[in-house]
């Protein structure tokens, strides 16, 4: 074997610059961050830094002119008793939807980590993955549609002489409207139906990492099927409801599409986002609004990492 | 003699971890050098280090002379079979061997032709169509040493060739591999953590302990005349006498070792135990005797009367066998 | 022991779930059929495939916010994809100075609502006197888009074997050679995967868009003429041919991404 040399020669441009990649790994480095962290650094902290600050602004009731002041009189707008109703009500709702959203997943959830197997297995996960990802507004529409008065629920009711039920809920107070589709009840269902594969995926997860060991050592130690669910079963899918319900309550706290168009037109926060910046023209107290849900999800997120839920994302 | 590589006083801490520290070696050209060690001793680290995946904090490295400190890998004529072979996924066998070619810009039939040359030498010349993923462990081995043989580097560095490989199949590779060292006349630096494949295969080698080199030398010198109670302990099956033994039975008030081939059994002596264990090994028995708290064996040659279990025996050696480690 | 079998009930639930998730989209799909154009009358009186002929030939206004939306998607998903996938090379490096607080940067934008993304840029556009565009929608896509492309390719990276780099230099090759050579090839169907979910997600995107498009005509994206539609109908069933379209181009990149990363967790748990 001839002897070559123990250095090659560095033979191109790309060659010296690995060599100095190498000899200064930050370099690398900060080639590879730079351009994500400015746009995401300029983009969106500036953007939410300048939410921010629009809401320490307020708004001159006569002139509507945005007065660049530093105020907190826009924040104390909230509470005014017709704003603070809308927190309240958005805050009900996404509480309630989180946890309908809870007591369906499980057994999808707990099916598709227990005994679905092979092609089963990837038919669930394909099957809640493809409505996730599906069009948002497609699939709003979609409800629309069954939930309109000569939609295919109350044809269905018709049909089974049990339209009494829905009027029944139509009737109680705070339920009221003229069809599903005008009633809190639609907005309810279809907030449900649209976040309930983001709490399917995270709990199926904690599941999945339940070994079957663990179930047969509580049966094996004398627990029933439902002594073995409730102290052995829950609390390990705990996580993963809570990582779930991040998603589910983060989601329906901020969503103004669907009380748009499923509802009885009751303000929800996201709503008034929209309208104020909209129509209103009240950036100010638009900006006030919408910083409620962060601070709402800050409060979460940190009594969600108390709980362990984040080893569950 | 020409060096390969020399280490001198190389250190490689990170943070308050000496993983490598001030290290000082050299290695022939055209030897067969083992780096030997429990996990988490250093050796993977230094041979990181010749490779250039990691940079000394202290001291220098010289590469047939070069000092390589500001070298990287991609420039170094060093090539290295990894423990997890690291081939290319999406590469059949063939190109995955003619990477190293390809990236220094051979033209396609050339570099093809060396790569099925190099997988003849490792006995795999039917397999240049196949993905790694259909080979098993012993031919994925084979692979990522013709990938890195077919460079002709100046030095070969094998990080655990044979950790994944079962018994039988290890034993067949450690004799190929050394005869392929021999034909080749390369310079191998070897990693193990297994002192019988170290001992069996290397010129020399190096025992590592906590991030710096406990002894270096022949495989007999380190097996008959271990430098510390570490290496004795960890390389090989040599009795290791505490200070206050030593001196019962004769010597100075030293570490000390003793093989059980240069130990015999004898009706009285100065310090004498019962026999709590007999092993027979075909070519002799092994008895061992508690002496003072001590296990010390002893080979008792085939033919010669072997006590039973619990009689109480004393041994006898050459005063020249008795090899001294020193106070520590 | 687990019996190995499911309880009935169990099963019934789970594919009750299950068909609660998919049948309310076929719906979309019947529609689209009916005769009926002012009402969702169930069952539909009559079937026929003139809406189809009716939004290619009769409705000029679909074709803009269309191609406005086909033009959004392409550039946000490929903004998204360097930066994401520069992110994820970065990320996969050794442990550096505020490496947890970049991945929580990363991750912000969709784990707030989207009407605070929104309302966040619509302020910034506000105060820096910045006229709303094809590139102030632009932005805000790309921005939630980073995530997802992120997502895709440190899950592949972490799965791929970390010595194919080091024994790709071992052998010789610079930098550049080891990143074509060896990591684009590995990495290709994750980032084609998560190139294709950005799209999904751009093409299908009104809640920030609404606030980043301004109220011109020429701002209309395919969801947001949508969303007019819904609320002022017109002919019901032409958005429902619309809202078979927008699922297609939502459908197929999903399926597509699913099939190239089968086996890994890439496109789980992380939604828009």
């Amino acid at each position: 074997m001839t002897a070559a040399p123990a250095i090659l020669p560095a033979r191109s441009l790309a060659d010296r610059l690995t060599a100095t990649f190498w000899r200064h790994p930050r370099v690398l480095l900060a080639i590879l961050l730079t351009p994500p962290l400015l746009w995401l650094g300029v983009v969106y902290l500036g953007s939410l830094a300048a939410l921010l600050l629009q809401s320490f602004y307020s708004i001159d009731e006569f002139s509507g002119v945005v007065k660049q002041e530093f105020t907190l009189k826009t924040y104390a707008e909230l509470l005014r008793p017709s704003n603070f109703d809308i927190l309240v009500r958005t805050v009900i709702m996404a509480a309630s939807v989180t946890l309908a959203c809870a007591v369906l997943a499980f057994p999808i959830a707990y099916y598709a980590a227990r005994y679905a197997k092979g092609h089963w297995k990837a038919a669930f996960y394909l099957g809640v993955m493809l409505p996730l990802w599906s069009s948002y507004l497609v699939k709003v529409y979609a409800w629309k549609l069954i939930l309109a008065k000569e939609g295919i629920i109350g044809w269905a009711a018709e049909r089974t002489h049990t339209s009494w039920i829905i009027d029944g809920l139509l009737s109680i107070p705070g339920l009221e409207g003229s069809s599903l589709s005008t009633s809190p009840l639609g907005t309810f269902a279809v907030f449900v139906y649209i976040w309930l594969p983001y709490m399917i995926l995270p709990m199926q997860a904690a599941l999945e990492r339940v070994p079957n060991s663990m179930l047969e050592a509580s049966a094996d130690l004398g627990a029933t099927r439902a002594q073995t669910f409730r102290t052995v079963i829950l609390p390990l899918a705990l996580p993963g409801v809570i990582a779930g319900s991040i998603f589910t309550f983060s989601l329906t706290l901020g969503d103004y599409i669907i009380p748009q168009i499923i509802g009885n037109s009751a303000n929800f926060i996201g709503m008034a986002v929209y309208q104020l910046q909209g129509t209103a023209g009240n950036i100010p107290l638009a900006a006030a609004f919408a910083v409620v849900p962060i601070l709402i999800m800050l409060v979460y997120l940190w009594l969600a990492r108390r709980m362990g839920a984040f080893d569950a994302l | 003699m020409t060096t390969a590589v020399t280490f001198q006083n190389v250190s490689r801490h990170f943070g308050t971890v000496k993983a490598v520290d001030g290290v000082d070696l050299t290695i022939a050209e055209g030897s067969f050098f083992a780096m030997l060690g429990p996990s988490g001793s250093g050796k993977t680290t230094c041979l990181r280090l010749i490779s250039g995946f990691e940079k000394p904090t202290g001291g220098a490295i010289r590469i047939f002379g070069e000092d390589v400190s500001n070298t990287p890998p991609h420039l170094r004529n060093v090539n290295t079979v990894f423990q997890d072979y690291a081939l290319f996924p999406h590469m059949n066998v063939r190109d995955n061997v003619a990477y190293g070619l390809m990236v220094k810009g051979m033209g396609r039939s050339q570099r093809h032709a060396k790569a099925e040359e190099m997988l003849a030498l490792v006995k795999l010349d039917a397999y240049g169509g196949r993905k790694p993923a259909q080979l098993s462990g012993g031919q994925r081995q084979r692979v990522a040493l013709a990938r890195a043989l077919v460079n002709e580097p100046r030095v070969l560095l094998l990080d655990e060739p044979l950790g994944a490989l079962d018994l039988k199949l290890r034993e067949a590779m450690q004799d190929e591999l050394k005869a392929l060292q021999h034909k080749l006349g390369l310079t191998f630096v070897f990693v193990t953590h297994d002192q019988h494949e170290a001992l069996s295969m290397a010129d020399s080698l190096a025992v590592f302990n906590e991030g710096k080199i406990a002894q270096i030398g022949s495989p007999q010198d380190i097996y008959d005349r271990p430098a510390t109670r570490f290496v004795a302990d960890f390389v090989g099956s040599s009795n290791v006498l505490p200070p206050d033994l030593t001196r019962a039975l004769g010597g100075p008030p030293e570490w000390a070792s003793l093989r059980p081939e240069a130990t015999r059994l004898a009706a009285s002596g100065p310090v004498s135990g019962p026999v709590t264990a007999l092993r027979y090994l075909g070519s002799g028995t092994r008895v061992v005797l508690d002496l003072k708290g001590t296990e010390v064996a002893a080979l008792v040659p085939a033919g010669q009367p072997v006590p039973a279990e619990g009689a109480t025996s004393a041994i006898g050696f050459d005063p020249k066998d008795l090899h001294l480690m020193g106070a520590a | 022991m687990l019996s190995e079998r499911s309880p009935l009930s169990l099963r019934a639930a789970a594919i009750g779930g299950l068909l609660f998730l998919h049948l309310p989209i076929l719906l979309i799909f019947l529609y689209a059929f009916t005769t009926e154009e002012r009402s969702f009358q169930f069952p539909p009186p009559g079937l026929t495939t003139q809406w189809f002929t009716t939004a290619w030939y009769d409705r000029p206004d679909i074709w803009p916010p269309l191609w406005l939306s086909l033009k959004v998607a392409t550039i946000a998903t490929s903004i998204a994809l360097i930066l994401g996938t520069l992110v994820a090379a970065a990320m996969t490096r050794t442990a550096f100075f505020g490496r947890d607080q970049i991945s929580l940067l990363i991750l912000l934008p969709i784990a707030l609502p989207g009407v605070i993304t929104g309302m966040a840029l619509r302020s910034a556009f506000g105060i820096m006197d910045i006229p709303f565009s094809v590139w102030t929608i632009v932005l805000g896509h790309a921005t939630f888009c980073i995530v997802i492309v992120y997502n895709n390719a440190v899950a592949r990276l972490r799965r791929l074997s970390g010595g194919i780099m080091e024994a790709s230099a071992d052998l010789g090759a610079n930098a550049f050679q080891t990143f074509r050579h060896v990591l684009l090839p590995n990495m290709g169907s994750a980032l084609l995967a998560g190139g294709m979910l950005a799209f999904a997600l751009s093409f299908d995107e009104v809640i920030v868009t609404i606030f980043t498009a301004g109220s011109g005509a020429e701002a209309k994206t395919l969801p947001i003429w949508m969303l007019d539609e819904l609320i002022r109908p017109r002919q019901r069933p032409v958005t429902n041919v619309v809202a078979i379209v927008v699922f297609a181009a939502t459908f197929f990149p999903i399926l597509a991404a699913y099939y190239l990363t089968r086996g890994g967790s890439e496109t789980a748990g992380m939604g828009k």
